[in-house]
C-alpha cells in the first residue's frame, strides 16, 4: 500500500472531462474538454527570429488549423500559453484567446490540443508525475484503432507513463452498475443506454466486447430536453426563459411519469404540483418562473418523441428492443436482463422503471404473438431488467475507478517497455479487465 | 502555464466549496500529489468535520529536520493525531470557521499548501542555521574562523523519492541545495541535459541575480561524507546544485524561495514533457505539410499524365486512319480499320 500510487482515471468526453484517482467514488475534477489558445489575432511574440516563417499556407489536413498555422513562426513560449477547462472558457471570453474543443463526437480530432490538454490536466490539476502512475483512459465504442495508437504514442512517448489501459466507455458503464444491489453476477454482458448532452447511444455488450453492428444512436439527449423546456416556458410567456433557467428546471424538477394522460389529470386536481422557481437575473433582480406540465413532459420526449421532434419518431424502448433483437440470439437473454443506464440525462426519477415497463410490454406482446402462432406452446418468459444505480452520472468514470483499484489492474496494463518492444500496435488489444478470469 | 502552482488544486476546490456554506456532505477522497505524496480528505465521524491527512515518503527525514515545528506553527489549532497509515492530519470543523471571507480563503490556501509546508521544514532550518553562522562568522576574519563556522552545518538529506533526494547545507555565506536526478529514459536524459545547461548559462547571460546552478554527474564535494551517496561512475545520476546567496536568504524572500525550489523537479519534468509536446506539434504539422505537398505533386502528376494521354490519343487517331505500310516487295497499301 505504501508505495502503491493510485491509478489515474481519465474519461475525456465530448463535453466534459472527468479526471480522478482510482478508488474514489467520484471524479476529482469535472470540467469542459476545452482548451483556449492564443488566437491568431494576437501577434506572435517571437520577433527577432531571423528566418522568415515558412509554409504558412492553410492546410486542410491539419484539421481546423487556425492558430496552429503559425507555429513555425513561434519562437517564444506561446505553446505554453493556454488554459483548459473552466479557465479556458473564462479566458476565451476575454481578448486574445480562441476556444477549441479537441474532441468531437467522442473522438479526438485535434491531437495537438489534446496533448496539451492532457499535459495540463496531469500537471496542473491532478498534480502527478506520470512516471509514477498507471493510467486508465476511455474511448467511445467504434473508436478506430489508429486513435488508440495515437493516444498510446502520446502517453508513452511524451509522458512516459508507467502503464496504460484503454477501456471502452460502455464496458466501464456496465462495471459501474455492479454497485447496484440488483446486480448479482457481475457479468459484462448487458445493454448500455448512454445519454449525455448531445446524443444518446444504445450499445449492446457481450462478455465485455461491444457488438458494433447493433449500436444505435438517437438524436435526442440532454440538450434537446433543455430546448423543449425552454420552448414550453416561452409559449407560456414566462418572465425568464433563458437556456440556463431551462436547464435548472430540467435538473431540479423533472421526473418521468407512468402515464401522461393520468398525470395531466393529477396536476389539474392537485394544485400543489405546480411549483415556482426563483431566478436571479444578472443585475440582482429576482423573478419567479412557474413550473407546470414540463415537469413530466420534458423527459417524456424519450418515450414519445413526436411531442418534440418531427423527424425522429421512434421511442427509446422500441430502439432498445430493436438493438437487442439485432444482436446474436445467444446473448439476447443477457442483454434484456441487464439494461444499464449511464450519463446525466438518465437521472430523472423513475426513468428506469418506465423504460423497464415499456420494454417488458414490447417483449411480452411478441412472446404472446409467437405463442399464438405456434399453437399452444408455452414460453418460459423473458426477464427484462433496467438497472438504476447511484453512480449513473459519471458511470464510465466510476467503472474505471472501480476496475483501476483492483490489484490485478496493473498486470492488464501495457507498459512502456512492452510498447517499445512491440510498437504502438500493442494497444489495439487489451486483456479484458474484470472479465472472466478476473475477480 | 510556465510555473506550476504550489498548492493542491483539489484540496483547494473541495474546501472552497465546503466553506462557502453549502450543505455538509460526506467526503472520502484519496488524492495524489507529486513525488508520491498521498492526501486523504474524509469526514470520518460527522459531516461537518473534515479531516485532511498527508502521507509523505520522507516524513521521517522531514521530522528530523524540524518539519513538525513548521507544521505546528502553520496549523496549530487544527492538528490532530495522525490517521493510521498517514503521517500528519489536520481537522477542520465547518461549524467553527473563521468569520470573514478573507480569513476563510486564507485558511483554504494554507491547507492546500500542506505538502509545501511539510517539505519546508529542512529549508527553514537551513535558513536559521545560516543566520546563526553568519553572526558567528562576522566575529572572525576568513582565515582564523574556527572549524565549525567555516565548514557550515551538516548536510540534510531528504529522500523524497525512491531514487532521488534533496540535500540542503547551510554555511555562513550561502545555502546550498543539491538535487539528485535520475532519468530512466534516454530521450529524457538528453532533454534534461539541455534544459539544465540553459539553467547554468542563464546566470552568465542575462539574469545576474539568479542563484548559481551547477550540474555534474558525480557527487559534488559537499556530499562527500553523506551516507547513501555513491559515485556509481556510470553517470546515471545527475546532481543539480543551487547556490543561494545572501540576497536570496533574506527572511522576506524565504517563503517564496522555498516554494520555488521545492517544485524544481516537477517543473523540470513538466517542461521536458511540454517540450516534447511542442516537438510533436511541429512534427505533426510537418507531416501534414509533407502529405499535402505530396498530394499536390500527385495532382500535378495526374494532370501531366492526362495531357500525355490526350497527346497520345490525338497522335493515334490519324495513325489508325491513314498509315501507309509497305509489303516485303515494296508495294504500299493503306491500313483501313
Amino acid at each position: 500500500m505504501a508505495n502503491q500510487t493510485p491509478a489515474v482515471v481519465m474519461d475525456n468526453g465530448t463535453g466534459f472531462s472527468k479526471l480522478g484517482f482510482a478508488g474514489n467514488d467520484s471524479p476529482s475534477f469535472v470540467f469542459p474538454t476545452a482548451i483556449a489558445t492564443k488566437g491568431p489575432a494576437a501577434g506572435s511574440g517571437g520577433s527577432g527570429s531571423g528566418r522568415p516563417a515558412v509554409a504558412n499556407k492553410p492546410s486542410f489536413l491539419t484539421g481546423g488549423a487556425g492558430p496552429t498555422g503559425h507555429l513555425s513562426a513561434k519562437r517564444g513560449t506561446e505553446d505554453l500559453d493556454f488554459f483548459i477547462g473552466d479557465e479556458a472558457i473564462a479566458a476565451s471570453s476575454g481578448p486574445g484567446y480562441g476556444l477549441h474543443y479537441p474532441i468531437r463526437h467522442g473522438q479526438i480530432e485535434n491531437w495537438d490540443h489534446m496533448e496539451r490538454f492532457w499535459s495540463n490536466s496531469i500537471f496542473k490539476y491532478l498534480r502527478v508525475e506520470p512516471e509514477d502512475h498507471h493510467f486508465l483512459l476511455t474511448e467511445p465504442p467504434l473508436n478506430p484503432p489508429e486513435n488508440r495508437e495515437n493516444t498510446a504514442e502520446i502517453f508513452f512517448e511524451s509522458f512516459n507513463c508507467a502503464g496504460l489501459y484503454i477501456a471502452v466507455q460502455a464496458v466501464l458503464a456496465l462495471a459501474a452498475s455492479w454497485t447496484s444491489s440488483k446486480v448479482t453476477d457481475r457479468s459484462l454482458t448487458g445493454t448500455v443506454i448512454d445519454s449525455g448532452d448531445g446524443v444518446t447511444h444504445v450499445i449492446p455488450v457481450a462478455e465485455g466486447y461491444v457488438i458494433g453492428s447493433s449500436i444505435k444512436s438517437i438524436p435526442i439527449a440532454g440538450r434537446d430536453i433543455t430546448y423543449f423546456v425552454q420552448s414550453l416556458l416561452r409559449d407560456r410567456g414566462e418572465p425568464d426563459s433563458s437556456l440556463k433557467t431551462a436547464q435548472e428546471i430540467k435538473e431540479e424538477y423533472c421526473y418521468v411519469c407512468p402515464d401522461i394522460v393520468k398525470e395531466f389529470g393529477r396536476f389539474d386536481r392537485d394544485r400543489t404540483r405546480f411549483l415556482r422557481h426563483v431566478v436571479k437575473q444578472p443585475g440582482g433582480r429576482e423573478v419567479s418562473v412557474d413550473i407546470g406540465y414540463e415537469r413530466f413532459l420534458a423527459p417524456e420526449i424519450f418515450f414519445n418523441p413526436e411531442i418534440y421532434s418531427s423527424d425522429f419518431l421512434t421511442p427509446l424502448p422500441v430502439v432498445v428492443d430493436g438493438v437487442i433483437q439485432s444482436s446474436p440470439i445467444d446473448v439476447r437473454r443477457g442483454l434484456y436482463k441487464n439494461i444499464v443506464l449511464s450519463g446525466g440525462s438518465t437521472l430523472y426519477k423513475d426513468f428506469g422503471r418506465r423504460l423497464q415497463r415499456d420494454i417488458k410490454q414490447l417483449v411480452d406482446a411478441r412472446i404472446k404473438a409467437s405463442e399464438a402462432r405456434s399453437g399452444g406452446a408455452k414460453s418460459g418468459g423473458l426477464d427484462v431488467q433496467v438497472i438504476t444505480h447511484k453512480r449513473q452520472r459519471h458511470g464510465p468514470w466510476f467503472g474505471g475507478s472501480l476496475l483501476g483499484q483492483t490489484p490485478e489492474f496493473r498486470s492488464y496494463c501495457h507498459t512502456k517497455a512492452e510498447y517499445q518492444e512491440y510498437g504502438p500496435g500493442i494497444v489495439r488489444r487489451f486483456a479484458l479487465l474484470g472479465g472472466p478470469g478476473g475477480s | 502555464m510556465l510555473l506550476l502552482d504550489y498548492q493542491n488544486v483539489l484540496i483547494q476546490s473541495v474546501l472552497t466549496e465546503r466553506f462557502s456554506g453549502a450543505p455538509p456532505v460526506s467526503i472520502d477522497q484519496t488524492v495524489s500529489d507529486f513525488d508520491g505524496v498521498i492526501f486523504h480528505i474524509s469526514t470520518p465521524d460527522v459531516k461537518t468535520k473534515i479531516v485532511i491527512s498527508i502521507q509523505i515518503r520522507c516524513y521521517k527525514d522531514l521530522v528530523r529536520y524540524g518539519a513538525e515545528e513548521v507544521l505546528n506553527r502553520e496549523y496549530g489549532p487544527y492538528v490532530i493525531p495522525p490517521e493510521p497509515g498517514y503521517d500528519f492530519s489536520i481537522q477542520v470543523d465547518l461549524e467553527n470557521l473563521p468569520e470573514s471571507k478573507e480569513d476563510r480563503e486564507e485558511l483554504v490556501k494554507k491547507i492546500s499548501l500542506l505538502k509545501r509546508n511539510a517539505m519546508a521544514g529542512p529549508f527553514e532550518q537551513a535558513y536559521q542555521e545560516h543566520y546563526h553562522l553568519k553572526q558567528e562568522a562576522a566575529k572572525f576574519t576568513s582565515e582564523e574562523a574556527p572549524q565549525g563556522v567555516r565548514e557550515g552545518g551538516e548536510v540534510k538529506a531528504i529522500h523524497y523519492r525512491e531514487e532521488e533526494a534533496i540535500y540542503v547545507k547551510a554555511s555562513h555565506d550561502r545555502v546550498t541545495v543539491i538535487f539528485s536526478t535520475v532519468f530512466r529514459e534516454e530521450t529524457d536524459r538528453v532533454f534534461g541535459k539541455v534544459f539544465i545547461q540553459e539553467f547554468v548559462d542563464a546566470r552568465r547571460r542575462a539574469i545576474q541575480n539568479a542563484p548559481q546552478v551547477l550540474f555534474r554527474n558525480d557527487p559534488p564535494l559537499e556530499l562527500q561524507d553523506v551516507p547513501g551517496v555513491k559515485n556509481t561512475g556510470t553517470g546515471d545520476i545527475g546532481y543539480v546544485t543551487f547556490v543561494l546567496f545572501p540576497r536570496h536568504l533574506t527572511p522576506q524572500r524565504m517563503p517564496d524561495v522555498i516554494s520555488h525550489i521545492q517544485t524544481f523537479r516537477d517543473y523540470f519534468h513538466y517542461h521536458i514533457k511540454a517540450s516534447k509536446a511542442y516537438i510533436h506539434t511541429r512534427m505533426r504539422r510537418r507531416t501534414a505539410d509533407f502529405l499535402q505537398g505530396k498530394q499536390l505533386l500527385f495532382i500535378a502528376y495526374i494532370v501531366k499524365l492526362a495531357a500525355n494521354q490526350c497527346a497520345v490519343l490525338r497522335r493515334a487517331r490519324p495513325e489508325n486512319e491513314e498509315k501507309e505500310r509497305k509489303t516485303a516487295s515494296g508495294r504500299t497499301f493503306k491500313v483501313g480499320s
